[in-house]
């Protein structure tokens, strides 16, 4: 089948408002797609998904440091320069690292993260949830990105931080800088490297403090990396940022695309109310795959490897598309359905492999804390507006607003 | 003597993180569809393959006493 009709253009206004149809076309006609535009491989169906990333000595992470080619899309040219900084910046990020130092730094903060220590954040979750409906209860209205999206996921990694709390709506200034990562704006170096420096400049003082000073707070795990030796400090203050940023961007945009689903699902909201308790857990992995909340991430060919009959060469880049695998119908019978009972449901929205995301049970503990308390309290949810806008990124899925209604 | 353990992962969980193969060395490996295996019940102490248990990212790994059928994880 010939795919010399697809467009490559992928932060067009309708590609944006509904990858699915565009990335589900790649899927079923040239499921490892050349785009040409882009000069990238696209790779679009579950069973290539699982397979690449479960292969990471063919597949590098390390993009940053080993693609000496100027950004896709273009940028300005008088811009190269602040990309040369970016470059640097994103290279120290443990999740741009291959085995063996990657699972040198990962062992770092692994246990930091595993499912029993996070789950002994679930009160906390709870607690926080219920204060921000009761804020929203007393409004009478609800954007829910504005006013639970947003702040919930910021306010728990800021705890996990040790950051004081005066402080998360400066971090929230920040991180909003660093989601041009994914953006295809001409001028986007310009605000990415703003907020690179700005983190830099934040949690360098509050790493100096934790080496001194250590507690049970995240910064302090990572500044013991740079005591044994694992981290330089450039990488604490590179992987603390990180940390910030990924621990709540991708989270806010679970809570706003999970809710939005449900708006738009009736029947299943209905369900969902049913019993909430009982449906939150399953309901939030439906959530995770129906509307995911990374649409893509980025490998570089290792050495040349053999895909559905194409060949991609040794340091051709590649991206790998969450958005179309986790409606493949090979995967997921009536995989356009929305379906809270779902069953098996093995999405990859958290990607799969040595990579697998690091917060994946945060993320599950707070769209099920969330979801289950907006049935509780919010039985009449209802979406106020028609028309939804995303923000044009090809790495993330993320609304502009939501706003809601109860009455 | 030391405990006769049942291990073993559950593949629909699965997704090959690896992270229990890195530190219960001799007791997981890798299959070919990267997903992990138990080949080896007695090959690591209790203590390393409960702590390789506890760091599986999505709790993928069981452990029992293979005579009493005693869970000890999780």
């Amino acid at each position: 089948m010939t795919a010399t009709h697809i467009q490559d253009d992928m932060f067009t206004p309708d590609v944006i408002a509904d990858p699915y149809t565009y990335y589900g076309r790649i899927r079923d006609e040239d499921p490892v797609h050349w785009n040409e535009k882009y000069a990238m491989w696209a790779v679009t169906r579950y069973d290539d998904l699982t397979w690449l990333t479960r292969h990471h000595e063919l597949f590098s992470s390390a993009v940053f440091k080993n693609d000496p080619r100027p950004p896709y899309p273009d940028i300005n040219e008088s811009d190269l320069g602040l990309y040369e900084y970016i470059k640097n910046y994103q290279a120290d990020q443990f999740i741009q690292h291959d085995r063996p130092e990657h699972l040198e730094m990962r062992r770092v903060l692994h246990g930091f993260f595993t499912p029993r220590s996070m789950e002994a954040w679930r009160p906390f979750v709870r607690a926080a949830v219920k204060d921000l409906l009761d804020a929203a209860e007393e409004k009478g209205e609800m954007d829910v990105m504005r006013d639970l999206a947003t702040p919930l996921p910021v306010l728990v990694i800021a705890e996990m931080m040790g950051v004081p709390p005066a402080e998360r709506q400066y971090i929230r200034h920040l991180a909003e800088k660093l989601l041009y990562i994914g953006r295809g704006e001409y001028d986007r170096m310009k605000p990415l490297a703003e907020g690179m420096r700005g983190m830099v400049d934040y949690v360098s003082p509050l790493v100096d403090e934790r080496i001194v000073n250590p507690g049970d707070d995240f910064i302090s795990v990572l500044a013991n990396g740079e005591k044994k030796g694992i981290f330089t400090r450039h990488e604490v203050l590179v992987n603390t940022s990180l940390l910030l940023l990924a621990g709540h961007e991708t989270t806010i945009n679970l809570i706003c695309n999970g809710a939005l689903s449900f708006l738009r699902h009736q029947d299943q909201w209905e369900l969902l109310k049913q019993d909430p308790a009982g449906l939150a857990k399953p309901a939030t992995e439906e959530c995770l795959r129906y509307d995911s909340p990374v649409k893509s991430i980025q490998r570089i060919a290792a050495q040349d490897v053999e895909m559905r009959g194409k060949v991609l060469r040794k340091d051709d880049r590649i991206r790998w598309f969450i958005s179309s695998a986790n409606r493949d119908p090979v995967a997921f019978p009536d995989p356009e359905k929305f379906d809270i009972t779902r069953h098996p449901n093995q999405h990859v929205a958290f990607g799969s492999g040595v990579h697998h995301c690091l917060g994946a049970t945060l993320a599950r503990v707070e769209g099920q804390e969330v979801f289950k308390a907006l049935a509780e309290r919010f039985p009449r949810l209802q979406a106020e507006a028609a028309d939804l806008e995303y923000q044009p990124s090809i790495t993330f899925r993320s609304l502009k607003s939501l706003p809601v209604t109860w009455h | 003597m030391a405990r006769k353990l049942r291990v073993w992962v559950d593949h629909q969980a699965c997704v090959g993180n690896a992270m229990c193969e890195s530190i219960a060395t001799r007791t997981f490996r890798l299959n070919e569809n990267r997903q992990s295996e138990a080949f080896d019940p007695g090959g690591d102490s209790l203590e390393t393959i409960l702590e390789a248990a506890e760091n599986c990212p999505v709790s993928a790994i069981f452990v029992e006493d293979a005579e009493t059928g005693e869970r000890l994880f999780p």
